[in-house]
């Protein structure tokens, strides 16, 4: 029992990446209704530019705020990559498109930082808290990742339900003629979608980095992770991505606990072939929706 | 006023428009009427800047509009209610209307957004509750009202009659009657149940196969037998 409960609390902090990814995938989803596999190679990019600033400055706030703005940079580079010259076309030319973007970031940041794994230096301990007489898989920095997370979630929660620039995106993805014969730019709206993807992604990869290291490869295993989690919530509900995101950081860290990590992608995989045969259209979905 | 000369769309080797000419003069109803798939909606969908017209322009207030984006036209004072309900269920009756018009003004929008309850009083009581609750005459007033929100001059309605009881069309036209009367609107109002829009409009227009048959005064087209046997079908 001590175990599980350790087990379960050690899955926290990742879940909570997990969910951030998740989150950045939906989206886009919602904006542009494809999933962009890139979302990862953005990550771990901006992740690299937040470790450079971190060397140089010493100063975490500062590497992760620029990550930030480097991924709202590269979520609209990406956007006008793939969306705009295949935007006539289906989306599944978008899609391998992005698969495109996810190598060439991958070689890009091969070139510039080199392929060695680097580690990123967290901006408090790491190491487990000691609490009422024995040591918890809790450290300072896994809180330190939960209250950085429940922060972003909650501003974009705010930013989506109580500002107009969020009523403009929520209704540019729900029916883009309506919102254009509203007046709204709808095309702007997709493309802040894919920009605040971009920088939640950022968010998320710098909140793993310390917990693993980085390099051009390092977060492809997040991407099966947040896939499952963002289609497990329905694709559309940022709401599901969060709740599934969690869920699954705390499945892996179970089969991880119990038996062994490199089970932990064929356990994902799993539940999202489950969840595609039982209930196809996700946890959270608006019903209907994904016809579009 | 608005003033479209001479347009024609294409859909491939469809000709959906052809060479239609009309003036919508603001302060009265004008009805496009015809059988389905005369080119109304069309019409309707080329004039909110949906369709990029083949030829032939459209111009307001002496300005052309004719091929500029759906966005730009509606923020220079052109509203299009499109056919079936153009709500969006997910979000609430207030985001509906609030969607309206983003571009105003705080005090604008506030003004619209008193004058949509006013009118619509059902709207304001169901203003938290999501738009597919409505029932369907509920949902189309909210499409009138999201379009009112943009403060238009000019508002075109694709068959706000489709699916409705009598009763509540009768209602709402002559709501629409009345606001075009009263505020200076121009309203374009495209209706497959030509005896109402006809009843409510002060001057008409036939649709056929694209083309117009024929213009003139609303009476005159209500009176004129061969051509209701003809193109209207009662």
């Amino acid at each position: 029992m001590t175990n599980f409960i350790d087990f379960l609390l050690g899955g926290f902090s990742n879940g909570a990446v997990i969910a951030l990814m998740a989150l950045a995938l939906v989206m886009v989803w919602r904006s542009t209704r494809m999933v962009n596999f890139a979302q990862v190679g953005q990550a771990m990019f901006t992740t690299y530019i937040a470790l450079t600033v971190q060397q140089s400055t010493g100063n975490w706030l500062l590497a992760l705020a620029v990550a930030m703005g480097a991924g709202l940079v590269l979520g609209t580079i990406v956007y006008f990559l793939v969306i705009r010259p295949v935007k006539n076309s289906d989306t599944t030319g978008a899609i391998i498109a992005t698969f495109g973007v996810l190598i060439a970031l991958q070689a890009g940041a091969g070139m510039i930082w080199g392929g060695d794994p680097e580690g990123f230096v967290p901006p408090v301990s790491n190491a487990g808290l000691e609490f009422a007489g024995r040591i918890w898989p809790i450290s300072l920095y896994d809180i330190l990742v939960l209250a950085v997370t429940a922060a972003l979630v909650i501003g974009l929660t705010l930013l989506f339900t109580k500002t107009s620039l969020g009523l403009s995106m929520r209704a540019s993805a729900f029916n883009p003629e309506v919102a254009r014969l509203s007046g709204v730019r709808v095309n702007r709206m997709l493309i802040t979608g894919w920009a605040l993807a971009g920088a939640t992604g950022a968010v998320g990869g710098v909140l793993i980095a310390p917990v693993s290291t980085i390099s051009p490869n390092s977060f492809d295993i997040l991407l099966v992770f947040a896939f499952t989690a963002a289609v497990i919530g329905g694709l559309d509900s940022l709401i599901g991505a969060v709740t599934f995101g969690i869920g699954t950081g705390l499945v892996i860290s179970l089969v991880t606990g119990y038996t062994d990590a490199s089970n932990a992608p064929v356990v994902a995989l799993v539940l999202l072939a489950l969840n595609l045969l039982l209930k196809p259209d996700g946890v959270f979905s608006h019903h209907g929706s994904r016809s579009v | 006023m608005l003033h479209i000369e001479k347009l024609s769309v294409s859909y491939g080797a469809v000709q959906a428009l052809k060479d239609v000419s009309l003036d919508v003069p603001h302060g009265s109803v004008t009805a496009v009427i015809g059988a389905n798939g005369a080119g109304k909606s069309t019409l309707m969908r080329t004039l909110a800047g949906l369709e990029k017209p083949q030829s032939g322009q459209v111009t307001f207030n002496g300005e052309v509009i004719s091929g500029r984006k759906p966005e730009d036209i509606v923020r220079m004072g052109i509203a299009l209610v499109p056919e079936g309900r153009s709500t969006i269920p997910e979000l609430t009756v207030e985001d509906n209307l609030k969607l309206g018009g983003m571009w105003r003004s705080h005090a604008q929008r506030n003004a619209s957004l008193t004058r949509v309850y006013t009118l619509f009083p059902v709207l304001s009581e169901r203003r938290s509750m999501r738009a597919d609750t409505l029932s369907g005459g509920e949902r189309q007033q909210l499409a009138i009202g999201r379009a009112l929100m943009t403060g238009p001059q000019v508002l075109l309605l694709d068959e706000p009659s489709l699916g409705l009881a009598p009763l509540i069309v009768t209602q709402i036209l002559e709501l629409v009657a009345r606001m075009a009367w009263d505020s200076g609107l121009a309203v374009l109002l495209v209706e497959q149940n030509a005896t109402v829009a006809l009843r409510i409009a002060r001057s008409g227009l036939v649709l056929n196969l694209g083309e117009v048959v024929k213009s003139g005064p609303a009476a005159e087209i209500a009176s004129d037998e061969e051509l209701r046997h003809a193109y209207l079908g009662y």
